[in-house]
């Protein structure tokens, strides 16, 4: 469906111009493919079927009407690290060496964009589209100083990554971080990225991150979204596999405004499989809006799906998982599940399951339910001597605990644990 | 496996694929205010419902045709070149069967339906009223007198338009208006003809009521127009049913169907379409676009869609309840069948308003040769819809690796106290289940037949019996060879 235009991109674009940097990495086909698609089909409004419950466009006019995109230099808050992980910081959409642990792991390089040669570059824009989504175009128009993660092939890697991404800024600001991670054939790594704001001025933060995960490598990742309330951010991820490799994402949703995440998986080598776990616990006027793709591209793969929500006040939680199964790609093994507890009379959910299948020879299905707090199982705790308070943390914890449990490192599990308060 | 098997269905012809040869009087092609003023005229109708209808051919013309939004693709329709008027010359004024034009009878005949047969069956109590639409103008209907003893009104659109004006101009509308969807505005200004039924309070209708739509004279549009309405604490079993003769250009049909149910009472709506579906090659075929909708306006009340579908190029339709009263229950069954290049976006909405609502969605799609089948549906809980149930079940099963089966729900939640399911599978036909089969002794098409049967028994078990046979029928036709 083609969504009616407004101006507020050519807004974003005038505001943001003459502050933004060069951007002399990404290639000019790119960048002008870029901003000529933000002009043409502008910032979508819930017109736009991919974001009819999440209306960007009107939230960007109601909370953004001057860009005025100054920055402030951030202290890094050192209860972030996480034990027995390695830190790489992102500050306000640029990556900084200097709060960056300076650890050298065999097999691991860390670049940042400009350091790249020829080659290097390129990689930046082959994964997301620019012209398939107004935010992919956004991010390579005005992309930020992001850096190439790359793990070299037949490489273990014991420690975890974990990338901090902080934003500071006086009034408003929008800031477009991009990073590219590349796991080589046979690599295994696991990576955190955890999005957080110092609490001062309203961000917009448009992040894009492409993953490639090469023939039989491995890749385990979570995201951690904290960006508290005056945090508004679009989180793309594409996400391509290659032959026999493996894709594990857990996605925990703790703060932010608005968190829209575009997760799109890119299923295009045999007997690869991808996993995607989300929790997402809203409150107050949150909205929380999950997409994901599963854009089974070749026979004989796997995917799963598990994504949970708890929404409380008068936030709206949002999820929208997408299982595609092209023509070829027979011997399709897919599954997707999607369970919300609603908390609040004012609280909603809206969850779109889609299938859209071309093969026969195929397995999927999707499953949503949306419900209270199970009755019975409150009176069982009740009738136990346990308070109605103490057994409502107890049966959320429980709902929530499927994916928490995922969750392997036990620092960030801990973190997620302490957040959430269900500990 | 099947290669062969999957070719020989392809190329089966639509078997339902004849024309009639009768006089028809039609309008030349076109649409313009002139035209709706003549449709009016000749039908007869008050000034009143003129207005209506220049009312909403103004709402038209200032809608815009919707682009593609359902996974559906068809080229753009050219309104002009339809003609908005086809009546057989031979006027409905007839007081016996004997009377009606023998042509007519005979079409009945090979669809099966002869009212002959429902004449001679009078007095079974499993007799079907029929209203039997031919083209635009109701031609005959049936068990009329039977049916007015009970107080109950079923007749034509046009008819009731002329004697029950009160209850038309309360009803026509009020679950549809015509600024509700593009086709639904074209409809209400130049709908041609329908059937209207009305139960009072506390009847509980002995007969199932039955419409048979038929589109025959080439190049002509049918707008019809149904409204139902139970008083309160009624019963009524509606049904419908339509197959097609074979044409070239595609044909056009938008039809509109309004159920309002007052307080405790039920309506219990099926349908079997058949239209003509395009050759195998995608060529020709009826453009099924289509507005159901129902109202569960009073406490306690019911509506049940039960459909088969199996015909038409493209089918574009999600018959819907409103559930207002509290208490009320909304039910969607659906077996929607594409073969060749046919296709299907079909589903329902389930919109909950009311305390206590409960609703159950059941919908199967089978997709065989190069179709597309999509499940597009939306339970909605509104604030304040305490208590409010549904499940949903979308399942469907693939022939062939050359067609599409998808899953588009759309399930919005603003109430704490709702519980919601939904599940949805797609997969093929099991080689065991066939082998287990064959083994027995049933060749692959017995056992891909009753294999689909069983898979759409939980919507065929809805279906009136009379209907039943026939959709049993279809979709062995269907989707004869067909193997997964």
């Amino acid at each position: 469906m083609i969504a009616e235009k407004t101006n507020t991109a050519q807004q974003i674009i005038d505001a943001i111009s003459s502050t933004a940097g060069k951007v002399n990495f990404i290639n000019d086909q790119a960048l002008t493919d870029a901003l000529l698609y933000l002009e043409n089909k502008g910032i979508p409004t819930n017109k736009h079927e991919d974001y009819k419950y999440c209306n960007v466009d009107a939230i960007l006019k109601k909370e953004f009407k001057n860009f005025s995109q100054k920055f402030k230099d951030v202290n890094l808050d050192e209860d972030l690290r996480l034990a027995d992980t390695v830190t790489l910081v992102v500050v306000n959409g640029n990556y900084s060496e200097v709060l960056s642990d300076k650890v050298i792991l065999k097999g691991l390089h860390i670049n940042s964009f400009n350091q790249l040669n020829e080659n290097g570059k390129d990689i930046i824009t082959s994964q997301a589209d620019v012209k398939k989504d107004a935010f992919i175009a956004l991010n390579t128009a005005f992309s930020g100083q992001g850096f190439h993660l790359q793990v070299e092939k037949n490489t273990q890697l014991q420690i975890p990554i974990h990338i901090i991404y902080v934003s500071s800024c006086e009034g408003e600001a929008l800031i477009n971080p991009r990073n590219i991670i590349e796991i080589g054939q046979n690599a295994e790594a696991t990576l955190i990225e955890h999005y957080v704001t110092a609490q001062n001025g309203k961000v917009f933060s448009n992040f894009l991150s492409e993953k490639l995960i090469h023939e039989n490598a491995r890749l385990i990742s979570y995201t951690i979204q904290d960006e508290g309330d005056k945090g508004f951010s679009v989180n793309t991820n594409q996400v391509k596999l290659e032959k026999a490799a493996h894709y594990d994402n857990t996605t925990i949703i703790l703060s932010g405004q608005l968190t829209r995440n575009n997760h799109n998986v890119v299923i295009s080598g045999e007997n690869s499989e991808a996993h995607l776990n989300g929790l997402f616990v809203t409150d107050n006027t949150q909205l929380v809006d999950n997409h994901t793709l599963m854009d089974h591209q070749v026979p004989h793969c796997q995917s799963n799906e598990l994504y949970k929500g708890i929404i409380k006040g008068k936030s709206t939680g949002v999820f929208n998982g997408k299982i595609f199964v092209r023509k070829d790609a027979q011997k399709t093994n897919a599954y997707q599940s999607s369970k919300n507890i609603l908390l609040s009379d004012d609280a909603s959910i809206n969850t779109k399951p889609e299938l859209e299948i071309y093969a026969d020879d195929v397995k999927c299905s999707h499953g949503t339910s949306t419900g209270k707090i199970d009755e019975s199982a409150m009176f069982y705790l009740n009738a136990r001597g346990i308070s109605p308070d103490a057994a409502k943390i107890m049966l959320l914890n429980a709902f929530a605990g499927e994916v928490i449990d995922k969750i392997i490192p036990e620092s960030l599990k801990e973190l997620v644990q302490k957040k959430l308060g269900f500990k | 496996m099947g290669n062969e098997i999957i070719e020989q269905h392809i190329q089966s012809e639509y078997k339902w694929g004849f024309i009639t040869d009768i006089d028809t009087e039609t309008f030349a092609p076109g649409l313009n205010e002139n035209v709706i003023h003549a449709l009016s005229k000749k039908k007869n109708e008050p000034e009143w419902m003129l207005e209506n209808r220049l009312k909403a051919f103004k709402t038209w013309q200032g809608m815009k045709e919707p682009d593609n939004w359902a996974h559906l693709h068809y080229p753009k329709l050219d309104f002009q070149n339809i003609s908005y008027y086809s009546a057989p010359k031979k006027k409905t004024e007839l007081s016996s069967l004997d009377e009606v034009d023998p042509e007519l009878l005979k079409t009945f005949e090979k669809l099966g339906i002869s009212l002959e047969e429902q004449k001679r069956l009078t007095g079974v109590s499993s007799n079907i009223a029929v209203d039997a639409v031919f083209d635009s103008v109701s031609v005959k209907t049936t068990f009329r007198e039977t049916l007015l003893e009970k107080g109950i009104i079923f007749c034509s659109f046009s008819e009731a338009v002329q004697e029950h004006p009160d209850l038309i101009k309360k009803y026509m509308g009020m679950v549809v208006p015509p600024t509700d969807n593009y086709y639904a505005a074209l409809n209400a200004a130049v709908f041609s003809d329908g059937s209207f039924c009305y139960i009072p309070k506390g009847v509980r209708c002995p007969m199932e009521l039955s419409t048979y739509f038929r589109i025959n004279a080439s190049g002509t549009g049918q707008f019809e127009r149904t409204l139902i309405v139970a008083d309160e604490g009624s019963y009524v079993s509606y049904l419908e049913g339509c197959t097609a003769p074979q044409r070239d250009e595609n044909q056009l049909h938008a039809a509109v169907v309004e159920i309002i149910t007052h307080k405790d009472a039920e309506v219990k709506y099926s349908t079997v379409q058949n239209w003509y579906p395009g050759d195998k090659n995608g060529k020709g075929g009826i453009y099924n676009f289509v507005t159901k909708r129902g109202l569960c306006a009073g406490d306690n009340s019911k509506i049940s869609w039960t459909q088969v579908e199996t015909g038409s190029a493209i089918t574009w339709k999600y018959p819907s309840v409103i559930l207002k009263g509290n208490n009320s229950i909304g039910e969607f069954y659906s077996v929607a069948v594409t073969n060749n290049m046919q296709e299907a976006d079909t589903g329902t909405k389930m919109i909950h308003i009311g305390k206590n609502t409960r609703s159950t969605i059941i919908s199967k799609g089978i997709s065989a040769g190069f179709s597309n089948n999509s499940y597009r549906g939306l339970v909605q809980i509104r604030k304040g819809a305490t208590n409010a149930r549904n499940f949903s079940q979308c399942d469907s099963l693939l022939m062939g690796d050359k067609c599409g089966a998808h899953t588009f729900p759309y399930i919005e939640i603003k109430d704490k106290t709702a519980v919601v399911e939904h599940e949805a599978t797609t997969s093929k036909i099991g080689e065991d289940q066939l082998f287990y089969c064959k083994q027995r002794g049933l060749d692959t098409e017995k056992a891909v037949g009753l294999i689909v049967n069983g898979y759409c028994k939980e919507v065929l078990n809805k279906l009136p019996m009379e209907f039943a046979v026939e959709a049993q029928k279809l979709l062995a036709v269907s989707l004869e060879g067909s193997v997964g």
